[in-house]
């Protein structure tokens, strides 16, 4: 019971504003700060950021989990957040990634295009599976193409 | 062990638990005498020992005997207050000064002479300001009476009440130009959480809580928490705006609004904030408590999650609602309520099929108080219930009187389904009055189906059982959806006048159409309220509407008047004239 490990998947809108590389600085600088910190708790994600919102998969143990989602609610850089889904699962997605990241303009997020709407987020318009999907689908390919290079 | 909690609505009742966040009846933001029972300021504060000092240990206000208990010089300029104690207490020096420096509350003993000893409690009010108390070591003094005298909230380890009352009564005393708000918050559907998941994970909730409002707020804004579910955010600066208390009220709402995850639970509360700002409005440091309270009382019944500031009409209203709320109580023993009926026709031939009741209420002094006035009160304190079931046992004693195949319709509240006799009450009126049970009609409105479907949805089919039907009212002006509405036992859907009324347009048109076509689909009949004119009338029956009130056919009747208007209608059908 104490070691069952949860996964998280949640929306939220970006509330950053500035440049393209501006943008993509702060966001490594999250990235650096989420990985250190969740490999210390034992926690592992992706997260991804497109078309002005973010989605993100966490996975790890209930306490520190919960943790530190509290602490990625308290972050005024986003806000709107929507927890697609929370619950026990018996094996990690993202296994090796402490915080993996799928960035812009990549094809296979065309799909989370719909997902905006002028008042909030359309959550039937994709659900948290194929979020969850989509972001493994996508390091994979992320993965293959370092190998092949 | 997981849930994703389907949290819609706080709901009433007020039963207390034994626990950490127990929601005293004072604090329940229902009704309106509790509500201005609420602000009591300055109660401990008056009691107290106190000084406030600044960032630099300076003291930027005191009350007299702190400095005469403590015996430091409080004349002298030269020395802060820090160095008056650290001369006057060597030994005690690096603990004062540690303490008073330290963000998190200490309480340090010292020997005044030799056989009187005090403590002092120190707490943070934000960043810069401490708030020292002083409290006389009296042999024989329990733990428990010293407990009393903390100024933590042991749950959230923020400040409570007393630290509040001191603060303000010490903050008062110092500087009163200051900008100064008060916001008054309050969860919502924090109540359910307790219930449905229990009150452990309430407590851990509420500590989230306090962390995330916490980090909402500015650094030297204080809070505290009250009780139960309720929270003061004192926001002072010299330097600010009210724009920013604004800003930070717009914070507060926007991250509670966001989920949290609490013991394998994903909760979904909200908060609603009450603010009174010194100055215009709040003239004195003691009403900031009363008027952000009726400020939250505001921002609830907008539909809660939002802020509102005080207004000075909010008071006047208050006493309004409370003289109502107290006559609302009297007016069935004074007999004060009546029933007037408005006749519903069938459109194809005109025929009168029965009519809905509708109450009056004729109040000594005021005169005739429309319910649009007065039903959202009884709502509140619950009193519709007793009204409700006066309605449901008039109208069917009224209605046995008429001829048999004239039907009578009976509105009922959403609050009435809360109570566990609601079902009970119709069998009661049609027992009492012996009505047959095919003869009455009870309207709903679709706010009914959305607080907790499930015990509705039992209650109704019980109801459809006896044989009585159901009626959904008003429809159109809600937000359920039509799906839903195939899955409850109706055999009638009414039409809100707000569409049939006036110049029809050509939504309001398209919309009626769309009524009337689910009614044909689901096998429910349609009835257009509101009509007027002759035209809407044709057009109604044109597009296939089974039924109409409104003036046009006639405006509601008292009770003494219907045998005429039935023997007037010759065939029992309403004459139109062209
Ligand atoms: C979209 C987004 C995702 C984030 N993901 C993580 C994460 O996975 N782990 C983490 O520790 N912090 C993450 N952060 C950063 C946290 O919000 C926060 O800034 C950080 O935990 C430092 O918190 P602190 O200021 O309370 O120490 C994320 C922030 C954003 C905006």
């Amino acid at each position: 019971m104490s070691n069952a490990i949860y996964r998280l998947i949640y929306i939220s809108n970006n509330c950053m504003e500035g440049s393209n590389a501006e943008m993509q600085n702060e966001i490594q600088c999250i990235l650096e700060f989420a990985r250190k910190a969740n490999s210390a708790a034992g926690i592992s994600g992706a997260l991804m950021f497109n078309n002005g919102c973010f989605a993100q998969v966490l996975e790890g143990p209930q306490g520190p989990l919960e943790e530190t989602f509290e602490r990625i609610q308290c972050d005024m850089r986003h806000d709107s957040v929507v927890v697609l889904s929370y619950e026990e699962i018996a094996d990690r997605g993202f296994d090796n990634w402490s915080m993996a990241y799928v960035g812009y303009n990549a094809d296979s997020l065309r799909e989370f295009e719909n997902i905006k709407t002028e008042s909030g987020f359309d959550t039937d318009a994709i659900p948290a599976e194929r979020i969850f999907e989509i972001l493994q689908e996508h390091l994979i390919d992320a993965e293959n193409d370092k190998l092949a290079a | 062990m997981n849930s994703n909690l389907p949290l819609e609505k706080e709901a009433g009742g007020s039963e207390l638990h034994p626990s950490d966040n127990e929601v005293s009846a004072s604090q329940q933001h229902g009704t309106v005498p509790s509500q201005l029972a609420n602000a009591e300021p300055l109660q401990h504060g008056a009691m107290a020992t106190y000084a406030l000092v600044d960032g630099e240990a300076s003291i930027i206000s005191a009350n007299p005997e702190f400095s005469r208990l403590l015996d430091i010089d409080a004349e002298c300029s030269q020395l802060s207050f820090l160095e008056k104690l650290e001369q006057r207490y060597p030994e005690n020096a690096n603990e004062l000064a540690s303490a008073l420096s330290d963000t998190n509350s200490s309480t340090i003993e010292l020997q005044i002479t030799s056989n009187e000893h005090c403590r002092l409690n120190i707490a943070a009010i934000d960043s810069d300001r401490r708030l020292v108390v002083l409290e006389p070591i009296k042999s024989g003094h329990s733990e428990i009476e010293h407990v009393k005298l903390s100024l933590i909230d042991p749950l959230t380890q923020l400040g409570n009440r007393r630290q509040l009352d001191i603060f303000l009564e010490s903050w008062q005393s110092a500087d009163g130009k200051q900008v100064a708000a008060l916001m008054l918050m309050d969860l919502d559907r924090f109540k359910i959480v307790n219930d449905t998941l229990g009150h452990g994970i309430g407590d851990t909730l509420l500590k989230v809580v306090a962390q995330r409002a916490r980090r909402a707020i500015r650094d030297d804004d204080l809070i505290v928490r009250l009780g139960g579910d309720e929270f003061v955010i004192v926001h002072t600066n010299k330097d600010q705006s009210s724009g920013s208390v604004e800003k930070v009220a717009k914070r507060l709402v926007e991250m509670i609004s966001r989920p949290f995850l609490v013991d394998g639970h994903q909760i979904g509360i909200g908060t609603s904030v009450g603010i009174a700002v010194l100055g215009d409005e709040t003239k004195n440091v003691a009403d900031l408590m009363r008027h952000a309270d009726l400020a939250l009382y505001e921002s609830k019944s907008k539909g809660r999650g939002t802020y509102s500031f005080f207004e000075q009409t909010m008071e006047q209203n208050a006493l309004r609602r409370r003289d109502l709320e107290t006559s609302l109580r009297r007016a069935i023993g004074l007999k004060q309520f009546s029933l007037v009926y408005q006749p519903q026709v069938q459109l194809s031939q005109g025929v009168v099929t029965g009519f809905e009741a509708l109450i009056r209420w004729n109040h000594e002094t005021l005169g005739l108080i429309s319910p649009m006035d007065f039903i959202p009160l009884a709502e509140e304190t619950g009193q519709i219930v007793s009204i409700g079931e006066w309605v449901l046992n008039t109208a069917c004693k009224e209605a046995v009187k008429w001829p048999e195949h004239l039907n009578v319709a009976v509105n009922v509240s959403p609050v009435q389904f809360e109570s566990e006799s609601f079902v009970n009450s119709i069998q009661d009126a049609l027992t009492i009055s012996g009505l047959q049970p095919n003869r009455l009609e009870i309207e709903i409105t679709e706010s009914v189906l959305i607080n907790n479907p499930e015990a509705v949805f039992k209650q109704l089919e019980k109801i459809k059982e006896m044989g009585v039907s159901i009626a959904m009212d008003d429809f159109g002006t809600g937000y359920s959806s039509l799906s839903n509405l195939s899955n409850f036992p109706l055999s009638k859907i009414k039409i809100d006048q707000s569409f049939v009324r006036g110049e029809q347009t050509e939504k309001s048109r398209a919309l009626v159409n769309a009524i009337i076509a689910l009614g044909v689909n689901l096998g429910m009949d349609t009835l257009a309220e509101g009509v007027e004119t002759q035209d809407q009338y044709m057009q109604l029956a044109n597009d296939g509407c089974k039924a109409a009130q409104g003036y046009l056919i006639s405006k509601p009747l008292q009770a003494a008047s219907i045998e005429k208007f039935i023997s007037d209608q010759s065939f029992n059908s309403v004459k139109i004239d062209p």
